[in-house]
Parts: C-alpha cells; sequence; structure tokens
C-alpha cells in the first residue's frame, strides 16, 4: 500500500458556466465529471510518468470532465468553448499514450468514442473514411470483405483507433509493402486548436473527391503527422487501402480458455497454422551484425514484409503463462539473433517460389540458418503464435508482463542498431534491471525492423517494471531520459525523429532543434494562441515551463549530465 | 508444477478488493474488453463486446473502467461519499465475462473478478446492491427463490411428469431445475422438455421438488457472499445427504454455482456428486444413441452461447453437438460466437436493475442472429431465454426462439 493512503485526490472541477456551456453542446446524457468517471481517464497504460504521478497522487492528472461529441460540429464547439475560457483540452481515444492531462489547468477530456463509424469504403479508388475511433479490426474486417487491405495492423487491432496511429507514427513491419501508415493518408478533416475546420487533400477542391493527399497550397497534412494530437483534433480521416488476395475472413481459431477458472490447458493454446497467401521463416544468424545486414538485403529486395528479430519479446508473445515468460528470458530460449519474415499476400504459387528463391538465396549469401524440423523444431514451434499476430495483430498467447514503461523507440539507419544496443547495455549498468528488462542486443536480441525498403530501421528496447514499485517505474523513466540525452551525445540525430512525437522532450533537449524547437512553438503560437489544445505535450510555451516543478528538472539536468550535456535552465 | 497448472492462491470468494492491488495497477488499457479479440472480427458492426460500453461509450462501464476505480478505492484516492455513482457503472455489468476472457488472454487479468470483488465490498460496506437486488435477495431468505415466489409454486412446472421425489425416495441422478425456470411458466418447457428427454433415455432421475433451494448463483453475482455462503452449505448438505450420484441442470447459473463456485467458497464441504449441464448429459446421450432423434425438424437456426455456460465454464461444443445430431435442422453461426460471444444483456443483476440496458442489448444479438439467415434462435438458459424474449418483441426482426431441449424432445418424437 502507499504510505499516504487515507490521503483523497481531489478533482478540479470546471466553472459552471463552462460546465453548462458544454453540456449544451453535447447534452446532458454525454458529459461526465462524477470522480469515478474521471478517475478512470486518468492514468495511461504505457506511459511511466502518469504510474508515478498516481503514486504520488498528484490531483492534475484527473480530468475535470469528460465530454463525448457526436460530430466534427460538436468538437468545434466544445474546442470553441475551451479556447473562450481558456480551459485546456485533451482528445482521447483509448488512452494508451498521450492522453493524460498535462496542465495544472481543470482539463476537458475529449472522449471521441461515439465516433466509430466506418463512412465509406471507395473500391474503386481504393480508400476507406472513418469516423476517429474505428480500429484496425473493425476497417481490416470489412476491406477484406471487398478484397482490400489495409496494410497490416500496427500494435493491436482494438488498442489501434485508425485516426490517432495514422496520425502518430503507423510504424509497423508491414510498412515494407505498403509504406508508412502515416503516408496512407488521402485527407483528414480537422478541427484545429483554435475551433477552426482544417480539410486536406484533394477533397478540399470543391467535387474534386478524395483521391491525393494533396491540396492547393502547402502539404498541410504535415502538421498532424506525428503531432500526437497537439495540433488538433482528427474527425474523420481517408486512409489508402491495398489489394488483398485472400479469404474473405479469418478462419476461427479455437476458443480461449473459460474465463470463470483461470485454466492453463495445451487446449487452448493452440495457433493456426498461417494464411495460405502467407509464408513465415524464422531465421537464426551468428552475431547480430550478419542479421542486420540480411534485414538490408532482404527489405531491398522487396519481398518480405516483415522483418523482425525477436528475444525477449518473443517469450511475452508465446508463452503461455508469465512464469514461462521469465523462464524462457532467462534461458534464452529464444536464439539470440533471431528474426522472422513474412511473404505476405501471395497472389500465385509461382509468386511463393519467386519470392522464396530470393530470400533462400540472400539468406545462404549471408549464413543464417532457417529454423525447421531438422534446426531447432521445439523453438519454431514455440513461436507459432506469429503465425497470426504478423497478419492481424492479436499479441500472440498472453504478454504476461506487469507493466510496459518505457521504452527506446529509436528510428534510424540500420547501422545505428550498433550504438543503440552498446548505449542500451550503458543505461543498463548505470540504472540496474527493471522486474523485467528487454536487454536490447547487450545479450539477447534487439527488437529491430527495417522500414521503407530498408532506408531506415525502427528499433526498441523496454522496461517492464513492477507497477505497484514507484522507484522501478521512475528507474524506467530514467531510461527514457537517458536515451535522449545519449542520442544528442552520439549525434545520432535521425534517432531523434521518434523522440520528436513524445512529450515535452524539445523543450528539456533543446539539441533536437533549433528548427524542430524553435518551429514548433511558432506553430503553436499560431494555431494555439491560447495554449490549450493538449499542452506541454510536444513543447512548452515560457509560462508553462515555468510550472514544471523544479525536482523534474533537476532529475532531468542529472540524467543531462551523464551525458557531458549542459544544464538546461 | 507444469506452465499450465493453476497457481495456488486463495479462493475467489476469500479474496477481499486488495489482493487484487497489482493487477489493477497493471491494466494496460488495451481495450481488449470492450472489443473482440482481433482475430475474431469479421464485421465493423459486430466488433465490440462489452453490452455496457457499447451502449454507454464511458470507460468506467468497461471492464478497464472498473480496474481503475478498483485501485483508486485501494489507494484510497476517492471513497462512497466522493464517487456515488460508481454504484452503477459496478451493475450495470452483465458479468459476461468477455472482457476478462480477452484480458486474461492478453495480459493475464481478471476485470470480471475485479468487478465481482468490488460488488462484494460494496454489500459488505453497505454501499451496495441497488435497491432491486436487495428485493431479490430478501426473496431467496423468505422464499428460497429471488422471484417472491411461494415455494408450494415450485413444481408446478411438473404437474403431468413423473419424476422420482428424492424428499422420498432414491435416484441415480437429480434434475437440479433452478428458480427462474421453475416460476416462469413461458419457460416451463424447458423444464418439462429436459425431464422428457432424461426419461426417455431411461435416466434414474429425481427432483427436490418444492423442497428445492435456490443455488445462490444470483446473489453471488449481485456481492451478498455472506447469503451466497448459507445457501451453498444448505445445498450441499442437502444434496450429499441424498445420495445422488449426478446431477443436471440447464440452468448455466445454476451449472455455474454448483460447478466452480461452490468450491471457491472458503471452507464448505465439497459437493460430492457430478455436476453436468444438460448439454453436455443429452450430447452423451445421444453419442452413446441412447436417444434416437429420428423426426426431421426441417430449421434454420443460430446457436446463442450463453455467457454462463460458455465463456464462464468453456462448453461450446457440446449444444452444437446436439444441434448437428439433429434431422433437418441447420446451423448457421452468428459472428460473435464461442468465447467471443455477445450477451443477451440479461445476467449479474442487469435485468433487474437496468431492464432498459438490458433488452437493448437484446435487441442488438436478435439484430445479429437475424443476419444470419436463421428463422430461430436457440439456447439453453432461463436468463437468456427471458431477456431474447424481450429482445424479440421489441426487435423489428421476426425471430422464433426455442430452448435445445425442446427442438431435442420433437427430433426423438416423444
Amino acid at each position: 500500500m502507499t504510505e499516504n493512503k487515507t490521503q483523497k485526490v481531489q478533482q478540479k472541477k470546471l466553472p459552471r458556466e463552462v460546465y453548462t456551456a458544454l453540456q449544451g453542446v453535447v447534452g446532458e446524457q454525454w458529459i461526465y465529471e462524477q470522480r469515478s468517471v474521471v478517475e478512470t481517464y486518468s492514468k495511461l497504460s504505457i506511459d511511466a510518468s502518469t504510474f508515478v504521478r498516481k503514486h504520488k497522487k498528484d490531483p492534475h492528472i484527473l480530468p475535470a470532465c469528460v465530454v463525448l461529441p457526436a460530430s466534427t460540429e460538436e468538437i468545434q464547439a466544445i474546442v470553441r468553448i475551451c479556447n473562450r475560457y481558456h480551459i485546456p483540452f485533451i482528445p482521447f481515444t483509448n488512452g494508451q499514450v498521450f492522453s493524460a492531462p498535462t496542465n495544472t489547468m481543470p482539463t476537458v477530456v475529449i472522449h471521441l468514442s461515439r465516433m466509430n463509424k466506418i463512412i465509406r469504403i471507395d473500391t474503386e479508388n481504393l480508400s476507406a473514411t472513418l469516423q476517429p475511433y474505428v480500429d484496425y479490426g473493425q476497417l481490416q474486417a470489412e476491406a477484406m470483405k471487398r478484397g482490400l487491405w489495409n496494410g497490416g495492423s500496427p500494435l493491436a487491432t482494438s488498442l489501434c483507433k485508425i485516426a490517432s496511429q495514422y496520425s502518430f507514427a503507423g510504424l509497423w513491419q508491414t510498412d515494407l509493402k505498403y509504406g508508412l501508415l502515416n503516408r496512407n493518408i488521402v485527407s483528414v478533416t480537422m478541427v484545429l486548436p483554435d475551433g477552426e475546420i482544417l480539410v486536406t487533400g484533394s477533397r478540399c477542391i470543391p467535387k474534386a473527391g478524395d483521391f491525393l493527399e494533396y491540396g492547393p497550397g502547402p502539404d498541410l497534412m504535415g502538421l498532424l503527422r506525428s503531432a500526437a494530437g497537439t495540433s488538433g483534433i482528427v474527425t474523420e480521416i481517408t486512409v489508402k487501402l491495398h489489394t488483398w488476395v485472400g479469404d474473405q475472413c479469418f478462419p476461427e481459431i479455437p476458443a480461449g480458455r473459460p474465463s470463470l477458472v483461470d485454466v492453463h490447458e495445451p487446449k487452448y493454446d493452440n495457433p493456426p497454422e498461417p494464411l495460405k497467401n502467407h509464408r513465415l521463416y524464422w531465421i537464426e544468424f551468428k552475431d547480430f551484425a550478419s542479421e542486420i545486414k540480411a534485414m538490408r538485403g532482404i527489405a531491398h529486395s522487396g519481398i518480405g514484409i516483415g522483418l523482425n528479430a525477436t528475444g525477449v519479446y518473443s517469450a511475452f508473445y508465446c508463452s503461455q503463462t508469465q512464469d514461462m515468460t521469465i523462464e524462457r528470458c532467462k534461458k534464452k530460449f529464444f536464439p539470440d539473433w533471431n528474426c522472422y519474415v513474412i511473404l505476405a499476400n501471395i497472389t500465385s504459387e509461382k509468386q511463393i517460389a519467386y519470392e522464396e528463391k530470393v530470400l533462400r538465396h540472400i539468406i545462404e549469401e549471408i549464413g543464417g540458418t532457417f529454423l525447421s524440423e531438422h534446426h531447432k523444431p521445439k523453438v519454431l514451434e514455440a513461436l507459432k503464435p506469429w503465425n497470426y499476430d504478423c497478419i492481424r495483430h492479436t499479441t500472440g498467447f498472453r504478454m504476461n508482463r506487469k507493466m510496459y514503461a518505457n521504452a527506446w523507440l529509436p528510428v534510424g539507419p540500420l547501422e545505428n542498431a550498433f550504438v543503440t544496443m552498446e548505449q542500451w547495455k550503458k543505461a543498463l549498468d548505470i540504472f540496474g534491471e527493471c522486474d523485467i528488462t528487454d536487454r536490447g542486443g547487450a545479450d539477447d536480441t534487439p527488437f529491430v525492423y527495417a522500414l521503407q525498403r530498408g532506408h531506415f530501421c525502427f528499433f526498441e528496447t523496454d522496461n517492464y517494471p513492477d507497477p505497484v514499485v514507484p522507484e522501478e517505474i521512475e528507474k524506467a523513466q530514467a531510461y527514457g531520459i537517458y536515451g535522449n540525452a545519449t542520442f544528442i551525445r552520439h549525434n545520432l540525430g535521425p534517432m531523434l525523429m521518434a523522440f520528436l512525437n513524445v512529450e515535452p522532450l524539445t523543450t528539456m533537449f533543446p539539441e533536437v532543434g533549433p528548427n524542430a524547437y524553435l518551429l514548433m512553438r511558432k506553430l503553436r503560437r499560431v494555431f494555439d494562441p491560447q495554449s490549450v489544445c493538449s499542452p506541454g505535450r510536444q513543447v512548452f510555451t515560457e509560462e508553462e515551463w515555468q510550472q514544471v516543478p523544479a525536482e523534474v528538472k533537476e532529475s532531468i539536468n542529472k540524467i543531462r549530465a551523464l551525458q557531458n550535456l549542459p544544464a538546461i535552465v | 508444477m507444469t506452465y499450465y497448472e493453476k497457481k495456488p492462491e486463495k479462493k475467489f470468494f476469500e479474496k477481499q478488493l486488495e489482493d487484487y492491488r497489482d493487477m489493477v495497477w497493471g491494466c494496460a488499457r488495451c481495450n481488449w474488453c470492450q472489443n473482440q479479440w482481433g482475430w475474431n472480427v469479421k464485421s465493423a458492426e459486430f466488433s465490440e463486446i462489452c453490452p455496457a460500453f457499447h451502449e454507454y461509450r464511458i470507460f468506467p462501464y468497461s471492464g478497464m473502467g472498473k480496474m481503475h476505480i478498483a485501485r483508486a478505492l485501494i489507494e484510497g484516492d476517492f471513497d462512497y461519499d466522493d464517487a456515488p455513482e460508481m454504484i452503477d457503472f459496478i451493475y450495470t455489468c452483465t458479468t459476461c465475462g468477455a472482457c476478462e476472457m480477452n484480458c486474461q488472454r492478453l495480459q493475464d487479468k481478471e476485470p470480471l473478478k475485479v468487478n465481482e470483488t468490488l460488488r462484494a465490498k460494496f454489500v459488505q460496506d453497505g454501499f451496495g446492491p441497488k435497491p432491486e437486488h436487495k428485493r431479490l435477495i430478501a426473496s431467496v431468505k423468505n422464499y428460497s427463490n429471488p422471484w417472491m415466489q411461494p415455494r408450494t409454486q415450485r413444481d408446478r412446472w411438473a404437474r403431468t411428469i413423473k419424476l422420482k421425489d428424492l424428499n422420498k425416495e432414491k435416484a441415480e441422478t437429480l434434475f437440479f431445475v433452478g428458480c427462474t425456470a421453475a416460476f416462469n411458466n413461458t419457460l416451463w418447457k424447458m423444464a418439462q422438455s429436459t425431464a422428457a428427454i432424461l426419461l426417455a433415455a431411461g435416466v434414474d432421475v429425481g427432483m427436490f421438488g418444492k423442497e428445492e433451494l435456490c443455488c445462490g448463483s444470483p446473489i453471488a453475482r449481485i456481492g451478498d457472499r455472506e447469503t451466497f455462503f448459507t445457501i451453498a452449505q444448505q445445498n450441499v448438505k442437502r444434496i450429499n445427504e441424498s445420495g445422488v450420484r449426478e446431477i443436471i441442470t440447464f440452468c448455466p447459473g445454476c451449472y455455474r454455482s454448483l460447478q466452480h463456485d461452490y468450491p471457491e467458497v472458503p471452507g464448505l464441504e465439497p459437493l460430492r456428486p457430478a455436476v453436468y449441464h444438460s448439454t453436455e448429459y443429452v450430447a452423451r446421450l445421444l453419442r452413446e444413441q441412447r436417444l434416437i432423434p429420428q423426426k426431421p425438424i426441417p430449421l434454420k437456426v443460430t446457436w446463442h452461447d450463453p455467457c454462463h455456460l460458455g465463456r464462464h465454464c468453456g462448453i461450446y461444443d457440446a449444444p452444437r453437438d446436439i444441434l448437428a445430431a439433429l434431422p433437418g435442422i441447420e446451423l448457421v453461426e452468428m459472428e460473435r460466437i464461442k468465447d467471443q460471444a455477445w450477451c443477451c444483456g440479461g445476467g449479474g443483476g442487469a435485468r433487474a436493475a437496468y431492464p432498459n440496458f438490458a433488452r437493448a442489448t437484446a435487441v442488438k444479438r436478435i439484430a445479429e442472429a437475424y443476419k444470419t439467415g436463421a428463422l430461430a434462435i436457440v439456447t439453453q438458459c432461463p436468463f437468456c431465454e427471458q431477456n431474447l424474449m424481450d429482445g424479440i418483441a421489441q426487435s423489428e426482426h421476426s425471430m422464433q426462439l426455442y430452448d435445445l431441449s425442446e427442438l431435442v424432445i420433437k427430433a426423438i418424437g416423444e
């Protein structure tokens, strides 16, 4: 139990006139300020800082109220009210990242859960127009029925609301075949932070229709990409679809465990075989260098859609129990340098034969070994949950981790994988391990995959601390900040890309600029003159920076010092 | 211990909210408590799985929301005075267990058990349950059934059926009828058909008749543990003393209680007879050819998985095997089936306290059933049947509703 268990956390409420005005927009039924409601919008799942703040009973993490609009016009009206009264607002979908109130002011959460309709699927021009709460599973299922495909499923199907995910980054392995998902947007309708409605792409020209992401003038879509909800609220999005040659729906999988009793029986853990138009291969390499070389080769060849290398991650994905996960991590059940390749959405036997021939040629040249009935068959068998997860992400058997707290998620040229690996190892020495720490290539496999035909890659190294131990979460948080300091110190410029998306790091690490830093401040001044849209998420105003507690600044300075970076003021 | 063995831990009814502290802090907000398991989604229309979230669209109604409310209560962030509204979030849940099914699969967490423990805490602290539930509890205490019906009426359904009276004579098998079908004359056919099937197969079957007691399932779901323990004790004592070797019930609530809830009651003597749901038992009788369905029933049907039978207890195949054995019956499946089935809306006390919500949930199930092209929806749960009947009455779609036992009895020509 926390020491201050008896201390209640009091929520700040909105001035009555603001509440009444919001109520007038959405109706009495769709606005809530009850204490237990706002509680459920206050702790995010993979944001370590909200866990720490929860443990410390920080009241600012509680929103003042939750409103549920049903249309673009209602969102516009809400945003205008917030501007009129200088009340911060936060767009909210499922609340895994980027949705916590970040301000000491009473904050309005705009939950988009009522806007969950697929507006249309255009089978002629290969696009789908959606409201912002539509998720991957929904779109994929509807697209498949029409012989179309939305380019794979980053993260999990229900977890990823399309508008949020496409607007953020949309990184996933399938990008090798379909391009980054945030490059698969045809148009958006969004309510800007000041309440203006912006329509992007060709559809902003009357009667032109939805076919091209560019409209007249500069690319306004850029305002949205990677803005993480700070440049407005997407109310409608049109995304590209691609052809799908498989069945109209997936085969039934065995029913899950009964939920009443926590039954762990093998009969409930039978993943299906890969779909007939997909092939999944696992390949082991002798070292990280040859694995990276192979990943590059395969990406350049254009055959595979997914390249990944997993160790701890596979243990999470493919184990039936938490004990099994931990034991597999400790015993290194999964090979250190092991990646998968999916030949996806194949149209003919000849195509399979060709793509497999290319793959085998690359692997032979580099010196990898396919997992098979002759080489580590038990490992191959254990990896079967990926059979469907790489097609529609359902996250294996069980993730079995207590909490996903913080990660290094840099993107950069493939060579940067080596530096990331070294630096992560160093971070482990400095901060020590959490409950489970992805060893990030130090003596396990890093989570790496090539993107954009191998132009760059994505790395992931994670911490999974115990969520009831604040010290562990703080440690995990320190890893994240140290990562930024590390990348700056080692001039791993492109790696910073991902971090520009996250939290107000542009203020804490001004070295990422000056362009990004200054431009983002300018953009905020122009589009959000009242500083009300997700304030403090990407960049602070001077005023907001002053409000950041001194101990936060001190801890950042300490971590900056570890990389010989000067203290921030 | 193998990986698959259950870890030794406290019995469910011993657990207090604090026992779930680690679990509720670790909620990953993945949203799979609200949505169908990713692989199973077949359309946008039928992709959600939590009836309460589907209806009200805010998180406290979802499994995730319950985890957050529980966490805040455990940590003392607020209490009942600060949040009187939470009683409705906690009791609107139909306890269908869809959230728990998916959460266990992904995160090894148990939002339904957290919600049921929240209910138990509310009752213990005098904050709950809802007034409608208090009436059910009082009725069980006074009349041994939740429906305010006199005990003498309990066996009216059986006037035309000759079953042994276990109060006076011995039998191998106890037919545990349950309160809902026994007292609601629109559901008598369930009990009558099931009894007729057992007799036709030559099962040595008896019942307690007027002396049968409520199994306690509604009381357990509402969260009144103390009353439930008393009921469980009385039932176990009486059943064990009767000397029967097996119990058959068609009510999934009774089945769950007898089979799974009683063993979770601390210090309770084990129930000696084996417990079977009628679908399991009848499927076996058909396999053993003790029942021979010969009369064709030309009917396209769809099967509704009762949550307490399927998701809670893992019985998915037996009813489908029975339907497959009936000549003329064509089974077409809905999109959300088995562990991903959509709840009828009637469970967990939701129908008693939130009838409009329960009905709206049933209407959605009827729409899904209608889309299959089936003319009839078949199930075997008195709660589901009551609620689906309400749903049909309010639906724009016309559908017939059958209890599975009715079709079996038709097919064997009894």
